[in-house]
């Protein structure tokens, strides 16, 4: 029996080696980024102060995230004594595990030249598991498993605001996964793919990104991966106000890290979908053309081009972050259900019209005519849906008391109070209703 | 050389021992009000017997697969199964559950079917879990409820689930039996990247007419021969025409019952919410 691993395996290890180091220092720094970018909304200096250790440098604060991952490594991981301490200490790994297992089918970046290493299919591309041909469904099956995570760290805490922290979590992530799935299917179903590297490809050989061909799809995918990254205005299973730390209240040190780690993984997760679904990944006009064969300048090109993208996304979650406030639960609630869910059926609707007709347009109007009225007919439709949206749909319950008589009608009152008082379990609730 | 037919009469006898001794361990490990210590230990005991009976069975039947990640799936699957129906606290039983549905997808994955495998963590242990999780979570149950007692009869369930286990063993295993190279091994990745090949110019058909035709074709072919984990590279494809071409009747009356379904629900939903726009009107 062969011991030795394969060139593909050694190659699968590389890569898992590269992505999760740079995912791991990229958050870290992102962490910094954030805090400055914090710091600029607000008018402040933000952390400019930690360079290298035991010198005067101070490198405009570079040196931060190593202090704070040692500081918060080094802190106590204390475990409260009223926790289910099994599910405690799973919570953090299943939700970092769940986190990092998803950028198995995610592409960063296009294909490297061929190499000509033996046993090792050429060319090499930029993605842990290129044989997976469900990636989208992938991501997806690993994002809902994250969930666990979240709500068994709740529930396993014995804490209230633990626990209302993990109930909150998981009912907005399943409500928002429906428009998550909804803006999706747009996608998948104008590049007939679930590959990600597909859906990347047929936006550069056709240079129209889905973002411009799918103007609400993108508007409802984006809000949703907000909602599902649980970033502001989003953020309600940790608000602070409300709830101390949400799901991670009775966290702390490395377990709290985990899970900080696996927050920020869902934003870069989010930001890596946007980019590649929406926003062409690693294609440019003018910058990077559609062609397979392409040498190491063009390579390394396509790769910086899929992360700058991706920082640009990542960036604008900070800035919504520092200058929006967040929602209320049923708002929240609202927007999914009555707002976004309605728009991602019209955007399936539209895109799945204009594919059926695609073959019929182009005979009739030639392939340049026919392009531009497969854009403007979505655009049509995404500026329809936003207005009749904003019209008619409430953009929360009104929680005004309901009253079926004049509230300063004393006597009345004070004979309902006695009435409850006398006999207080032997009210139905309908009659209570009834009785407002 | 037939291989039932020398090794029929000690796989009969291990096979009736270990549906035996499975029963047994099911009713010392299923949640009775008589439970000790000393009766759960006897039961995990008689479990591992049982596990391992079975295990020597499907050896000897010659259907256990070779591949150490099947087997470690397949270990996960059965192991979480049992550790589910065994487990006293609901969200303990509920996570089991969830462990037993990443065991399956697993299998499935192993077996070359990435969709099902994918679909199944996200439509079983991504939505449907979580809502008993989150259901589980809120009620906070102490004890059984009046249904469960009445529904609770861990004998009864214990030797049916024997049986019926025992049964489709044996009836596997005739069917290996009598077939044996379709089951018995799992086929190698040189024999499903041949077998892909071979069915891959069928779906390329460039003529429209032909193209259905060898589209069924293809699909007929293509689940039956579990791949390795890149042994069919249209296998969501397949799955896709198949559904919706020669299933697309059934498929639709699913998506219509669950219509129903919806509709049901929100009006039992609403019934009470009605009054009280009713009364909205009438104070506005």
């Amino acid at each position: 029996m062969n011991l030795l691993p394969s060139a593909a395996t050694l190659a699968a290890l590389v890569k898992i080696g590269l992505l999760v180091g740079g995912l791991m220092t990229a958050a870290a720094y992102l962490v910094l980024l954030e805090r400055w970018i914090a710091a600029w909304v607000q008018d402040r200096r933000g952390p400019n102060r930690v360079g290298i250790p035991l010198t005067k440098v101070r490198l405009f604060g570079l040196g931060q995230p190593l202090a704070d991952g040692l500081k918060i490594i080094l802190k106590e991981d204390f475990t409260p004594s009223h926790v289910d301490r099994v599910l405690y200490n799973a919570a953090p790994l299943v939700i970092l595990a769940a986190s990092l297992a998803i950028f198995a089918a995610i592409p960063f970046g296009d294909v490297l030249p061929p190499l000509g290493i033996p046993g090792l299919p050429d060319p090499v591309p930029f993605l842990v598991a290129p044989g997976l041909d469900v990636g989208v469904l992938w991501v997806f099956a690993l994002s809902s498993i994250a969930v666990y995570g979240v709500l068994l760290g709740g529930w396993a805490s014995n804490n209230k605001y633990g626990f209302l922290g993990g109930l909150r979590s998981s009912a907005q992530l399943v409500a928002y996964e429906i428009p998550l799935g909804l803006g999706l299917l747009g996608v998948v179903l104008a590049a007939g793919s679930l590959r990600l590297d597909t859906i990347m490809n047929a936006q550069a050989e056709s240079g129209v990104w889905y973002a411009f061909a799918q103007p609400l799809g993108f508007i409802v995918f984006m809000v949703a991966s907000f909602a599902e990254a649980a970033r502001l205005p989003f953020d309600l299973p940790e608000a602070e106000q409300e709830l101390v730390g949400g799901y991670h209240t009775e966290y702390s040190g490395i377990k709290l890290l985990l899970f900080l780690v696996a927050e920020f993984l869902h934003m870069i997760t989010a930001a890596f979908l946007i980019v590649i679904l929406f926003l062409g990944g690693w294609h440019l006009w003018g910058v990077t053309g559609a062609s397979r064969e392409i040498g190491w300048i063009q390579a390394l090109l396509r790769f910086g081009i899929l992360s700058g993208k991706i920082l640009g996304v990542i960036v604008f979650f900070m800035l919504v972050r520092w200058s929006w406030p967040r929602f209320r639960f049923d708002q929240l609630m609202n927007l999914a259900w009555k707002v976004m869910l309605p728009l991602g059926l019209v955007n399936l609707v539209t895109v799945a019209a204009v594919e059926e007709f695609r073959p019929q347009l182009v005979a009739a109007l030639g392939p340049g005519l026919a392009t531009a009225v497969a854009i403007a007919l979505p655009w049509i439709a995404c500026l329809a849906g936003w207005v009749v949206a904003g019209v008619f749909t409430p953009s929360g319950t009104d929680n005004t008391p309901i009253l079926t008589h004049d509230p300063l009608d004393i006597e009345r009152e004070l004979a309902e109070h006695e009435r409850l008082e006398r006999a207080p379990h032997d009210v139905s609730p309908s009659e209570l209703a009834g009785s407002r | 050389m037939d291989p039932v037919s020398t090794t029929a009469a000690p796989s009969g006898l291990l096979l009736a021992g270990s549906v035996a001794s499975l029963a047994a361990a099911l009713w010392l490990l299923l949640p009775k009000a008589s439970d000790t210590v000393a009766s759960r230990r006897l039961g995990f005991l008689l479990g591992a017997v049982a596990l391992s009976g079975f295990a020597a069975t499907g050896r000897s039947l010659g259907c256990v697969g070779e591949d150490a990640v099947f087997l470690t799936v397949a270990g996960i699957a059965v192991i979480s199964g049992l550790a589910t129906i065994v487990t006293r606290s609901p969200v303990y039983s509920a996570i089991w559950f969830a462990m037993t549905l990443a065991g399956v997808s697993g299998v499935l994955l192993v077996l070359g079917a990435q969709f099902l495998g994918v679909a199944t963590i996200v439509v079983y242990a991504g939505a449907i879990l979580v809502m008993f999780l989150f259901v589980l979570m809120l009620a906070q149950p102490s004890g059984m409820a009046p249904y469960d007692r009445v529904s609770n009869e861990p004998m009864l369930a214990a030797a049916a689930g024997a049986v019926l286990l025992g049964l489709l063993t044996l009836s596997i295993g005739r069917l290996s039996a009598a077939e044996p190279p379709a089951c018995c091994r799992m086929p190698s990745r040189a024999q499903a990247v041949a077998a892909a090949s071979v069915v891959a110019p069928s779906t390329d058909a460039a003529s429209k007419d032909d193209a259905s035709k060898d589209d069924e074709s293809a699909t007929l072919i293509a689940p039956a021969q579990p791949g390795g984990d890149t042994g069919d590279a249209n296998e969501v494809a397949h799955l896709g025409a198949e559904l919706f071409g020669r299933h697309l009747f059934a498929v639709e009356v699913a998506g219509v019952l669950l219509l129903v379904a919806l509709v049901g629900a929100i009006a039992v939903v609403s019934r009470g919410e009605a009054t009280e726009t009713d009364h909205r009107r009438e104070g506005r």
